[in-house]
C-alpha cells in the first residue's frame, strides 16, 4: 500500500487527481480515531492529512477559527483555551479537526453546546477528481448557495478530502462541573432531564449517571441544587466524557428518538446513553450480539453503525439511493475514495 | 414547451378546480414575491395536502413543467419569483401542527404553518422552536426551511438547520422522502442539512420535523443607547469577546429608532445616535452575571444609558419596536429594498461607514436595523419609485453595497438567501469550481432543472463541465423577468 502524505491542498488535489486518472483507490486518513466506522475496504494507497495541520487565521473576538484539516484536536484546545474558548466537540488530543468532522462525531455536551454538523460554516475540500472546492463563509450566519460541507460532514471521506475549515467556536464555560449519581437506569436520567435546567449533558448508564453542568458560576451552584434534590450526587474527578468501555471488542452507537431508548437498550446490560438526545453507546461481545442489538434497534426506527471493532454501518433503508449515488458521481466520479464506507441494504 | 391546458385539467382533477388557478390577476400576483423582481406564472396551485403536493409535482413532471414552491411569499431575493410558464405551487393551505412529541423534543409541523404559530402553540409545554425572523408573524416554516432562516434569537441559538431534525421532501419526479431522522443520527450524507437554505431548487418541503429547545427559566433584555454608531458597534465586539453570547443583540440606528418610535412608542431614545437591545438568558444567576458584563462592555463604550425591561410587558414593548421596524419605515417613504449581508462582526463600525456613504453618494435615505451580534446588516433604503431615476440609483448603490461586504469577508446573504436578487454576484465570492460543483450537486437531486430553475447560481454554473469558459458575469436578469 502506498503512502501520501501532502504538505498543502494543492498537492492533496493533485494526488487525487492522479488516482482519478490512474483508478487507484485511496484512503484519506486523519488521526485515525474513527477508521473503524464504515469498515474501509482494502486500498492502493492512504492519504494523510496530518501534514496539513496549523491554524490559518483565528481572532477570538470573532469566535471563528480557520483550521487546516490534519491539526490535532489537542493543539486546537490549547491554542483556544489561551483565550477563553473552545470547539466544542470532545476528542482525544491526537484526532484530527478534518477525521472527526469527516466521521461526524457526537459531542456529548450537545444540550448545550449544539451538534459539530453547525460548527462547520466553511470548507474546503479536496473532491476525487481532483478539485479544490470551497463552500460556506467565514461568518457566523450565512445563506449563499449550497452547502457543499454540509455533505461533507459525515460521508467518511467519500466524497472528497477536507483540507480546510473555518469553526464556529463557543466561550469557555466560566465554570463546570460532572457530578455522579451510584445509581443509573433511564428513569432516573429522564427525571434529571426534567428537573435539571439546561444541563450540559446527563450521561446514563445502568448502575450510575454522570451530569455535566456548564455555564456562568453561580448558575451552576443552582444547577447542582436542583440535581441533588433528585438523587444523591458525588463529585467526579474523572475525566469528561471517560473513555467508552475500553475492554469490548464491538462498540456500536446507537440512535434512535429519544423516547424509543428504552426499548432500543431493552435486555442489554452495558450502554451509556445521551439522555434528551437518543444517542446511546453500546458494547457487544461479537457479530451475533451486535445482530442481536442491531434488530432490536431497527424495530424502534433506529440505526447503530459500529464506532469501534468490525461491524460496518449496518444495514438502513437509505433515502433516495439515486441521489446519494449521483451526490457520489459528482463530486468522486471515478469512485476511488474510501470504498467499503457504505450502507448495506 | 409545456401543454399548459392539459397541465392545468390533470391538477384540477387531483386538487380541486378551486385551488388551481390561471386567471390573469392570479397569474400576476403570484408572479412575485416580496423582492423588486417579477417574473411570470404558468398555473398556481393551492395543494391541502401530501398526496397532492405528489400528485402535482408528477403531473408536472409529465409535462416537463418548472415548479417554483412558494410559501408566504415573504422572500426578498426573488427566491419563489417564477420565470416563464412555471407551476407555483404554494404550501400556504398545509397549515397543521401535525404532532408535538415532547419526549423526543420533536414537532412535525406542516409548511404553511407560519412561523409564529409554532412558538405559540409548544410555548405551554416548556420549549420553544428558537429561529424567529422578524417576517414571523407572517413566513411560513416550509419558507424558512428554504431560506435557512435566522431572526435575532439565532445568536445563540443557531439558525434554522440547527432546529430541523428532518424534512419530509417531494423531489421533482414527485417521490416522498424523508430526509434526516427523528434520532440523533440519520443514515446516508445528510440531504437534510444540503435542502435547508436550497431555496426550493432541490425539491418541495411538506413536513418539517423541528427539534424542540428547552425555554430558559430565565431572561433579561436590556436597551442600551449611544452617542455613536461606532460607539454601538464595538460593544457589540466586546461583549462576545468577554467572553458573553447573548440570547439575541440588536442593532438600530436613529433613522430606524425614530420610524420604530413614532409607531410602537416604545420608549426608544430618538436622540441616540444608536441604540442596541441585548438580551441574555439562562437560569436567573447566570442572566444576572451575563448583564453585569453587558453593562460593563457598554460602559467602556461610552454607553448614556442601560434600561433594563423590569417585567413582561416592557420586555415585549423593547422587542415590539425592533419587529416592527420594518413596518414603520413605510412612513418614511412608500417604497423600501431591504438588504442583507454578513459580514465578521469585528468589521461592524466600518461597514456602516461606508453604508451611509453610499448612501450619500446615491443621495438615498438609508436606515439600519439588523443582527449586530451575527454581523448580520440589513441596510434598508427608503424611496419613492415614481421618482423617475429613483430606481436606478438604488440598484446602483445596492451593488456598491454587495461589493462593500465582500470586501469586507463577507458573504452575499447572512438569512435572505441568493434568488434571483443576487445569483449574478456569486462569481464575487465563488470560483468557477465552487460553482460548478454546486451545479453538480443540485443536479444530483434534479437532473432535468425543473425546480426553481435559474435561481441561486449564475447561468454559468454547470455540471460536468468544470473546464468551462470563464462565463458572461454581467449583471443581466434572466430573459422574462425584470425589475
Amino acid at each position: 500500500m502506498d503512502l501520501i502524505h501532502p504538505h498543502d491542498a494543492g498537492t492533496v488535489a493533485e494526488a487525487l487527481r492522479d488516482a482519478s486518472a490512474a483508478g487507484t483507490t485511496v484512503l484519506p486518513v486523519g488521526g485515525r480515531r474513527h477508521l473503524d466506522k464504515g469498515n474501509p475496504a482494502e486500498v492502493d494507497a492512504e492519504l494523510w492529512t496530518t501534514r496539513l495541520d496549523g491554524i490559518e487565521a483565528y481572532d477570538p473576538a470573532e469566535m471563528l477559527a480557520v483550521v487546516r484539516a490534519g491539526t490535532r484536536a489537542g493543539e486546537l484546545r490549547a491554542e483556544l483555551e489561551a483565550h477563553g474558548q473552545e470547539w466544542p466537540v470532545d476528542l482525544p488530543e491526537d484526532a484530527t479537526v478534518g477525521g472527526a468532522i469527516a466521521a461526524g462525531v457526537a459531542t456529548p455536551r450537545q444540550l448545550r453546546v449544539g451538534l459539530l454538523r453547525d460548527t462547520v460554516v466553511e470548507m474546503q475540500v479536496a473532491t476525487g477528481d481532483g478539485r479544490l472546492v470551497t463552500s460556506g463563509a467565514r461568518t457566523v450566519k450565512n445563506v449563499t448557495g449550497f452547502d457543499v460541507h454540509r455533505l461533507l460532514t459525515g460521508s467518511l471521506g467519500t466524497l472528497g478530502v477536507i483540507t480546510r475549515v473555518a469553526l464556529k467556536l463557543r466561550p469557555l464555560p466560566q465554570r463546570s462541573s460532572s457530578l455522579i449519581a451510584h445509581d443509573g437506569g433511564l428513569d432516573l436520567g429522564t427525571r434529571l432531564l426534567e428537573e435539571v435546567p439546561l444541563p450540559a449533558a446527563i450521561l446514563a448508564e445502568p448502575d450510575r449517571i454522570v451530569v455535566r453542568l456548564e455555564g456562568w458560576g453561580p448558575e451552576v451552584e443552582d444547577q447542582i441544587t436542583a440535581a441533588r434534590a433528585v438523587v444523591a450526587l458525588d463529585d467526579a474527578d474523572d475525566p469528561f466524557p471517560e473513555p467508552l468501555f475500553p475492554d469490548a471488542p464491538i462498540v456500536a452507537e446507537v440512535a434512535v428518538p429519544p423516547s424509543r431508548l428504552a426499548a432500543a437498550l431493552e435486555g442489554r446490560d452495558a450502554w451509556r446513553a445521551m439522555l434528551g438526545v437518543g444517542l446511546a453507546w453500546v458494547p457487544a461481545d461479537d457479530p451475533d450480539d451486535l445482530a442481536a442489538l442491531r434488530a432490536k434497534v431497527g424495530d424502534v426506527g433506529g440505526i447503530a453503525p459500529v464506532i469501534r471493532g468490525s461491524g460496518g454501518l449496518g444495514e438502513a433503508n437509505v433515502p433516495a439511493p439515486d441521489v446519494q449515488r449521483r451526490i457520489k458521481a459528482a463530486l468522486d466520479p471515478a469512485g476511488i475514495l474510501a470504498p467499503g464506507r457504505a450502507w448495506s441494504s | 414547451m409545456a401543454d399548459l391546458d392539459a397541465a392545468r385539467r390533470e391538477l384540477e382533477a387531483a386538487l380541486g378546480a378551486d385551488d388551481v388557478l390561471t386567471d390573469p390577476l392570479a397569474l400576476r400576483l403570484y408572479a412575485r414575491d416580496a423582492s423588486m423582481v417579477e417574473g411570470s406564472a404558468g398555473i398556481v396551485a393551492f395543494p391541502t395536502s401530501v398526496e397532492q403536493v405528489v400528485a402535482a409535482m408528477r403531473i408536472a413532471a409529465h409535462h416537463g413543467l418548472d415548479v417554483v414552491p412558494r410559501g408566504s411569499g415573504t422572500g426578498l431575493a426573488g427566491g419563489s419569483t417564477p420565470i416563464g410558464e412555471a407551476l407555483v405551487l404554494v404550501t400556504s393551505k398545509m397549515r397543521r401542527i401535525v404532532e408535538v412529541r415532547t419526549g423526543d423534543r420533536l414537532a412535525w409541523i406542516e409548511p404553511g404553518v407560519f412561523n409564529l404559530d409554532v412558538s405559540t402553540h409548544v410555548r405551554p409545554t416548556g420549549f420553544t422552536y428558537a429561529p424567529d425572523p422578524s417576517s414571523q408573524q407572517v413566513s411560513s416554516i416550509g419558507g424558512n426551511v428554504n431560506t435557512n432562516a435566522g431572526g435575532p434569537h439565532c445568536l445563540a441559538y443557531g439558525v434554522t438547520s440547527a432546529h430541523v431534525l428532518a424534512l419530509d421532501v417531494v423531489l421533482p419526479d414527485g417521490r416522498l422522502v424523508r430526509l434526516g431522522s427523528e434520532g440523533p443520527a440519520a443514515p446516508g450524507y445528510d440531504l437534510r442539512g444540503f435542502v435547508i437554505g436550497s431555496e426550493g431548487t432541490l425539491g418541495i418541503v411538506v413536513g418539517v420535523g423541528i427539534r424542540l429547545t428547552p425555554i430558559a427559566p430565565a431572561v433579561r433584555t436590556m436597551l442600551l443607547d449611544f452617542p455613536t454608531v461606532e460607539d454601538c458597534a464595538r460593544t457589540v465586539s466586546r461583549i462576545i469577546a468577554n467572553g458573553v453570547v447573548p440570547a439575541a443583540m440588536e442593532m438600530m440606528d436613529q433613522g430606524i429608532v425614530r420610524a420604530a418610535e413614532d409607531f410602537a412608542h416604545a420608549g426608544y431614545p430618538t436622540d441616540a445616535a444608536a441604540i442596541l437591545l441585548v438580551e441574555v438568558d439562562g437560569l436567573e444567576a447566570g442572566v444576572e452575571a451575563q448583564t453585569r458584563e453587558v453593562e460593563a462592555a457598554a460602559t467602556a463604550h461610552g454607553v448614556r444609558t442601560v434600561r433594563i425591561a423590569a417585567d413582561e410587558t416592557e420586555r415585549t414593548l423593547l422587542w415590539k419596536g425592533r419587529k416592527s421596524a420594518f413596518g414603520a419605515v413605510a412612513r418614511i417613504a412608500p417604497h423600501y429594498h431591504l438588504h442583507d449581508c454578513v459580514v465578521p462582526r469585528t468589521k461592524l463600525a466600518p461597514m456602516l461607514t461606508g453604508v451611509y456613504a453610499i448612501a450619500r453618494k446615491h443621495d438615498l435615505i438609508v436606515t439600519n436595523v439588523f443582527h449586530a451580534g451575527d454581523g448580520n446588516l440589513h441596510p434598508l433604503f427608503s424611496f419613492d419609485r415614481t421618482v423617475p431615476g429613483t430606481l436606478e440609483r438604488v440598484l446602483a448603490a445596492s451593488d456598491e453595497l454587495v461589493r462593500l461586504c465582500v470586501d469586507a469577508g463577507g458573504a452575499l446573504s447572512g438569512e435572505h438567501g441568493i434568488g434571483l436578487e443576487k445569483r449574478d454576484f456569486m462569481p464575487l465570492v465563488f470560483s468557477q469550481d465552487d460553482l460548478d460543483a454546486q451545479a453538480c450537486l443540485r443536479a444530483a437531486f434534479d437532473p432535468e432543472g425543473r425546480m426553481n430553475p435559474r435561481k441561486v447560481l449564475p447561468d454559468g454554473a454547470r455540471c460536468g463541465d468544470f473546464a468551462a469558459a470563464a462565463m458572461a458575469r454581467g449583471g443581466a436578469l434572466p430573459e422574462g423577468t425584470w425589475i
